[in-house]
């Protein structure tokens, strides 16, 4: 296995955790800044916005951040921890100034739905990762870093065909955990 | 209870099962013990509905890029307006009553950049500024500018200080003078868009305004198309909830080839306007029913009653030409046209 699985697998965040900030706050701007000057779907999806947040980091010679496929995974984490916090504080109602006596979330199921849905996801990994490492990074990849398979099997260092089956198990691992949950 | 099956078994036997076609996995996972062939086959089971983790979260990306979720505040600017009041929030997008540089007031439809991520409804929001800036009638709401800012993609309108049909008939009974009057500038202005090629597709109430000095306005221009375009409607062709609830929603108004998904035409159009005008002056849905099915139905085959059997003093030849207007064949409807001209003959002089 990679350096990267053995480190996280150990248990050793830390190096993780002086990339993260970093990372976080270069994809909030990022994605700001996307919004502003392309207000389209692709512009918006996580794989192009960590993508780009690689090519500002490298050219600005991050010597942390040389690796392009380490920084796929650290980027992958920070979006996960985005977006789940941010659903959260979705779910929860607690965001916004609001206008009086008019709730958006009474037209905007899809966000609602998606944002249960990260959650409800976010606590299954938890769960994977205890069974299954490995396969519960390519998930972190896969969706919330938005990686193809070939993406994730290079920033993993292991063979395609290893994250498909991975990643079909996976799947179905975890929405028959978040079928138990949430019946 | 037996003991726990082996992670790494389980992992294979999954992947074995999964190479066999689905009539033949029995065979395999028999020969496993309960345990282990339970845990299979709960998880084939969750692959076959594997819909999640399909596509990626853009919903919950674009919320969380957008600073805003409550609706934009009062005096906040946007291009060269200012906004005054939230009037409307719809699965689309929401209205505003701004003021442009000027202090005029001007109707400021918003699609805040969490709805960007429906191509439909960019989709939608675009066709509405395109088509009704390309016509300029005084039935149809003026479009004076369309464009993108950071509070998301607008459209600046034509203020019109009134109610939507929808409106007025919810209020009561509407008089059949009042209502040919009112049919007849609403057929004056779709006959303006046919005239320039441009098909409405979502004629209903609720996109019929009528002013407080009774000039009546034509909204809502987000499904129109160049006129003989073929495809479906950009409603139609699948997606999120929220574009198939807005079909649901104007299913009542749909013309019968359109529900066999034909191709629209001017007489499509024609069709939507006669049942909103049969509604306006029969003071009941020409294809009312319990269920989505019940109204396919009405629409499809159901026998109309005449309007002068549900209600005195409409004129022979108005009930004769709404019931032309919801004719099932196309080619048996008016155009826009020669409505205007049988309702504008019987309603008298009418207002520009």
């Amino acid at each position: 296995m990679t350096r990267l699985l053995a480190e996280w697998g150990s248990g050793d965040q830390t190096a993780l955790n002086k990339m993260m900030p970093l990372v976080y706050g270069e994809l909030h701007r990022i994605a700001r800044r996307a919004w502003n000057q392309h207000p389209h779907t692709n512009t918006l999806q996580p794989t192009a916005l960590i993508n780009e947040a690689y090519l500002r980091l490298a050219n600005a010679q991050n010597a942390q951040f040389q690796d392009r496929c380490h920084f796929f995974a650290v980027a992958s984490k920070a979006m996960r921890q985005i977006l789940v916090n941010h659903a959260r504080g979705r779910l929860s109602g607690k965001r916004g100034r609001g206008v009086a006596n008019i709730s958006l979330d009474d037209v905007e199921p899809a966000v609602h739905q998606e944002a249960a849905e990260i959650v409800a996801l976010h606590d299954a990994l938890e769960a994977l990762h205890a069974v299954d490492p490995r396969k519960s990074m390519v998930v972190e990849m896969r969706y919330f870093g938005g990686l193809s398979i070939e993406e994730t099997a290079g920033a993993m260092g292991v063979s395609v065909p290893t994250v498909n089956r991975d990643w079909r198990l996976a799947r179905s691992w975890l929405i028959r955990e978040m079928n138990r949950e949430s019946s | 209870m037996n003991p726990p099956a082996p992670w790494e078994e389980i992992e294979r036997l999954y992947h074995e099962a999964l190479e066999l076609p689905v009539g033949e996995r029995n065979t395999l996972l028999a020969r496993a013990g309960p345990a282990l062939r339970e845990e299979v086959e709960s998880l084939l089971d969750a692959d076959c509905k594997a819909g999640l983790l399909a596509v990626p979260p853009t919903h919950v990306v674009a919320d969380l890029l957008d600073g805003q979720p409550g609706g934009l505040a009062p005096g906040q600017r946007v291009a060269d307006y200012e906004v005054e009041s939230l009037i409307s929030i719809g699965g689309m997008g929401e209205v505003y009553l701004a003021r442009d540089r000027q202090g005029r007031p001007v109707a400021l439809k918003i699609l805040r950049p969490r709805f960007t991520v429906s191509a439909q409804a960019v989709d939608r929001f675009e066709t509405e500024a395109r088509a009704a800036s390309a016509l300029c009638h005084p039935n149809i709401v003026a479009v004076y500018e369309s464009g993108r800012s950071p509070a998301g993609l607008f459209i600046a309108m034509e203020w019109v200080d009134g109610s939507t049909f929808r409106a007025i008939m919810d209020a009561g009974q509407v008089e059949t003078a009042q209502a040919m009057d009112w049919g007849a500038q609403a057929a004056r202005g779709l006959s303006a868009a046919h005239t320039a090629g441009i098909l409405h597709r979502d004629m209903k109430p609720e996109n019929l305004m009528l002013r407080k000095d009774g000039v009546v306005k034509i909204l809502d221009f987000g499904l129109a198309r160049d006129g003989g375009e073929a495809g479906p409607p950009p409603s139609s062709r699948g997606g999120s909830g929220t574009i198939s609830g807005t079909l649901s929603g104007t299913l009542l108004y749909m013309p019968p080839e359109i529900l066999r998904g034909e191709t629209a035409a001017s007489a499509s159009d024609v069709f939507s306007l006669g049942a909103v005008l049969y509604e306006l002056t029969a003071g009941q849905h020409p294809f009312a029913g319990e269920t989505r099915l019940d109204v396919f139905e009405a629409i499809e085959c159901r026998p109309l009653a005449a309007i002068g059997s549900l209600r005195n003093g409409v004129p022979r030849e108005v009930d004769r030409l709404i019931l032309r207007m919801l004719d099932r064949r196309p080619g048996g409807r008016p155009s826009a046209r020669e409505v205007c001209d049988v309702l504008g003959g019987v309603s008298g002089p009418k207002k520009a």
